[in-house]
């Protein structure tokens, strides 16, 4: 199915049974690998000399930008995460990671399992939540009526792929994410545009989904990130035109409380991801249906086929009694 | 650069094992089983069986952690964990027109599925060969994404295959890697050198070659297949209609003729997993029976509501499951030759120089090989084929024996050997050097993946 959970199946997985184990007394050893979207990579190993301590690194291609977003990024992931038992930030991190996270087995909760499986989602949660913080500043400043609204110069830019960024941009009455796509493959290349427009229409079509978040399509830098891209033209790079910017726009019924907040940035944070899984997926149908077509062509050749040899059979100046006999498939018939 | 860690899948014909280089063990086990929606409408009764709150939301609240389905599994066919309500994630896909291959489930998920009339259950690996492409290609897909979350083109893959694959099958194979999900870079190793290259854990091992005779047994058949500096040679290829299901089936038909309580498979299944062994002897193993009572274990079976119990005896089958790899006729009046021989006839059948080094490193792979004192029974009667027939030889010519060293390799990762093999190798710095990547698919097309260089680590 095309259902994609926000949180990492295994890594969920690897750190239920652990904390499972060390409950029933009987504590693994581990040094495991999990892989995420995204070029995101968790370790997950015992602490030296104690079982019963997980250290739990991630290393993410998005951290570089995300930690440059603000000051104070370390004190928010820390307030996140402390607020379940059993999980502290490392000061020391482990080489080759970006953040490492100690965890007590004894006292992490089932709730804390499940939001160490979100620890990719909360560490690009940052810039959203401080464009969610600048739009509560911007939109208790009031404006004149007949006035354009006050856009704030704060544009957060997260590098998450080697060749894809996305824009996180608030203004007074709502916050803008921007993401840049593009596609190496040919045949993706043409999915993906489809994709997109059904994408667009659907919101205009559907009357159950009005309330979701507008979404646009276009070839040209929107006007939030303009100032960006000319600032930074190096950036834009020689493929720059094959790029496409989806914007999505949010207004405060999709981010008024703290659970609403955190669901829209899960939704955001895997839209790639999903975008790209749709795209594989229709791949694979279209394979299943070519594969198809080609057993039904084959049947049909391998009828024609028959006659061929009937006539063979027929000249055949031995006169052979024989006829030999097809199945619908093709198989020889034998009797 | 680039710094995640390869892939690794080993699609048996009954369990799948998923995982990533590096790590010691794969990360999932499951059956390589897909629900289908049945084509035929009844979706009404499938989407109440299966839906319960599908939140949508982010946060999954508490009922996301320990999942029943997504414990790893031993059997291919039966779900340990399906107590409580525990309910399926609805497809939620009911009465959307034209979404029926999208309506799937894979691994413990598909067990779980098949149980409502809107699905069916199928397997698509027959024999260790993929038979059903569709399906195939919607597993793996399920896999990457789903399971092992990664975007395949940001990973290299290393997949396996059985001995004799025909080369028709890799490029479908590469079709689907390279066509639909642009993976970077694949490389499909044989399953047999996966194995010989896990054996190099063993301490018995020392140089590590790979030259061996593999004997892979998992859910379906069982192989032995001689192995030359990682060549496999395929002429001598045997294969042995005993596996994981026949020893499960024949527990489960010696439990209905006592007529247990519980005769159903999944009981006799687990009571092979944890209480069959081999020994070396069944006429002196039956007497200690009579002798020590105490031998006869019980099995209690819970319902799954955990309210009742079902007590099942388990007797001689401890010992006598096992022993139709070495005396067949036990379950089977048309397969009688015993597994030792089939591994000397092998190995008969291989060139004379290498004989020694595959004499001398008798590899064990696969689930069906667990069984304790497997190895050493194997050693045991193989080393007495082996110097009868040398006794044999001598007393014709004259000439004294150098001998032949028989040695049979049990080692710690053997249940899923093949998968650590391929994450063994899939580690190495040099392993991405080996791999055909997209580029290149794209440049000379399918037929590339006939090929594959080998290699050898050391
Ligand atoms: N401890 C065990 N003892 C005996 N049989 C086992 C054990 N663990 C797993 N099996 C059996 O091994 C089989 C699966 O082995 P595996 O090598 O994974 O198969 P395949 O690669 O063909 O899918 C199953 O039939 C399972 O019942
Ligand atoms: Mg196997």
């Amino acid at each position: 199915m095309l259902h994609l959970d926000p949180h990492n199946l295994l890594l969920q997985k690897t750190l239920a049974e652990a904390r499972e184990a060390q409950l029933a007394g009987r504590p693994l050893t581990l040094d495991r690998i999990v892989s995420d979207f995204d070029y995101t990579t968790f370790h997950v190993s015992n602490a030296p000399e104690d079982k019963s301590m997980l250290w739990v690194s991630i290393r993410s291609k998005a951290y570089q930008t995300v930690a440059s977003c603000g000051s104070t990024y370390q004190s928010y992931l820390k307030d996140k995460l402390e607020a379940y038992p059993g999980i502290q930030l490392s000061s020391q991190t482990e080489a080759a990671y970006d953040i490492s996270l100690i965890v007590d087995l004894n006292k992490l909760t089932q709730e804390g399992v499940v939001y160490l499986s979100l620890l990719k989602v909360l560490v690009v949660s940052y810039p959203f939540h401080l464009a969610f913080e600048e739009f509560d500043r911007l939109s208790k400043i009031p404006v004149p009526v007949d006035e354009p609204p006050v856009l704030s110069d704060v544009l957060f830019n997260i590098k998450h792929r080697d060749n894809e960024q996305f824009f996180v941009k608030p203004s007074n009455d709502r916050v803008t994410v921007i993401f840049e796509t593009i596609f190496e493959d040919e045949t993706d290349k043409i999915f993906g545009k489809v994709f997109l427009q059904e994408f667009v229409d659907a919101r205009k079509r559907n009357r159950n989904i009005q309330s979701s978040p507008q979404v646009l399509v276009s070839h040209e830098p929107p006007l939030e990130v303009q100032n960006f891209f000319n600032t930074h033209r190096q950036q834009a790079g020689s493929d720059s035109d094959q790029k496409k910017y989806i914007t999505f726009v949010l207004f405060p019924r999709h981010f008024q409380t703290s659970e609403l907040q955190f669901s829209t940035i899960c939704h955001l944070a895997l839209f790639r991801n999903y975008f790209h899984y749709h795209i594989k997926c229709s791949k694979a149908y279209m394979h299943s249906r070519m594969r198809y077509r080609v057993n039904t062509f084959v049947k049909v050749l391998n009828r024609a086929k028959l006659d061929d040899e009937d006539e063979e059979d027929a000249e055949n100046k031995n006169g052979e009694q024989e006829h030999t006999r097809k199945t619908i498939s093709g198989r020889k018939m034998v009797y | 650069m680039n710094l995640n860690p390869a892939v690794v899948m080993d699609n048996g014909t009954g369990l799948t094992k998923l995982g990533f280089a590096g790590n010691d063990s794969p990360s999932w086990i499951f059956p390589t089983a897909i629900a289908t929606a049945s084509p035929s409408g009844n979706k009404k009764t499938g989407s109440s069986a299966t839906s319960s709150s599908v939140s949508g939301s982010g946060t999954n609240g508490s009922n996301g952690s320990s999942n029943p389905y997504f414990g790893n599994s031993t059997s291919a066919t039966n779900f340990g964990g399906l107590t409580g309500g525990k309910m399926l994630l609805s497809n939620n896909l009911a009465g959307k027109r034209g979404t029926e291959d999208l309506d799937f489930y894979i691994g413990n998920e598909a067990l779980v599925a098949a149980q409502s009339p809107s699905y069916s259950l199928s397997y698509p690996i027959r024999h260790g060969q993929v038979e059903n492409w569709d399906h195939m290609e919607r597993f793996w897909e399920n896999s990457i994404f789903k399971y092992l979350r990664t975007e395949p083109e940001d990973h290299y893959f290393l997949l396996t295959e059985p001995p004799l694959n025909p080369p028709e099958n890799r490029e479908q194979v590469a079709e689907i890697f390279f066509e639909s999900f642009n993976c970077a870079g694949l490389y499909i190793a044989v399953q047999a050198v996966l194995a010989l290259a896990a054996s190099w854990t063993s301490s018995k091992v020392i140089d590590r070659s790979l030259t061996g005779t593999v004997i892979d047994s998992g859910d379906g058949v069982t192989h032995v297949i001689p192995v030359a500096e990682g060549y496999v040679i395929g002429s001598a290829i045997k294969n042995i209609p005993i596996a994981g299901r026949d020893i499960t089936e024949f527990i489960q038909s010696l439990l209905r003729e006592r007529g247990e309580a519980d005769t159903s498979l999944r009981t006799a299944e687990r009571i092979k997993q944890e209480y069959c062994y081999v020994c070396p002897d069944i006429v002196k193993e039956f007497n200690k029976f009579d002798r020590q009572p105490e031998k006869f274990a019980q099995f209690i079976v819970e319902s799954q509501e955990k309210t009742k119990q079902k007590v099942v005896d388990v007797g001689y089958e401890r010992f006598l499951a096992p022993e139709i790899f070495f005396n067949p006729e036990i379950a089977s009046s048309d397969y009688l030759t015993p597994l030792p021989t089939v591994v000397d006839q092998t190995i008969q059948a291989c060139p004379i120089d290498v004989r020694k080094g595959l004499y001398n490193n008798i590899v064990l792979s696969g689930g069906s090989t667990m069984f304790k004192d497997f190895s050493r029974r194997l050693q045991r009667d193989m080393k007495s084929i082996v110097n009868a027939r040398i006794s044999q030889n001598e007393k014709m010519t004259g000439v004294k024996s150098s001998g032949v060293d028989v040695q049979v390799i049990s080692h710690r990762k053997q249940r899923n050997a093949v998968w650590f093999g391929g994450s063994l190798l899939a580690q190495t710095a040099e392993f991405r050097g080996y791999c055909h990547t997209k580029r290149d698919y794209e440049e000379i097309g399918p037929e590339i993946v006939r090929n594959f260089s080998l290699f050898n680590v050391m």
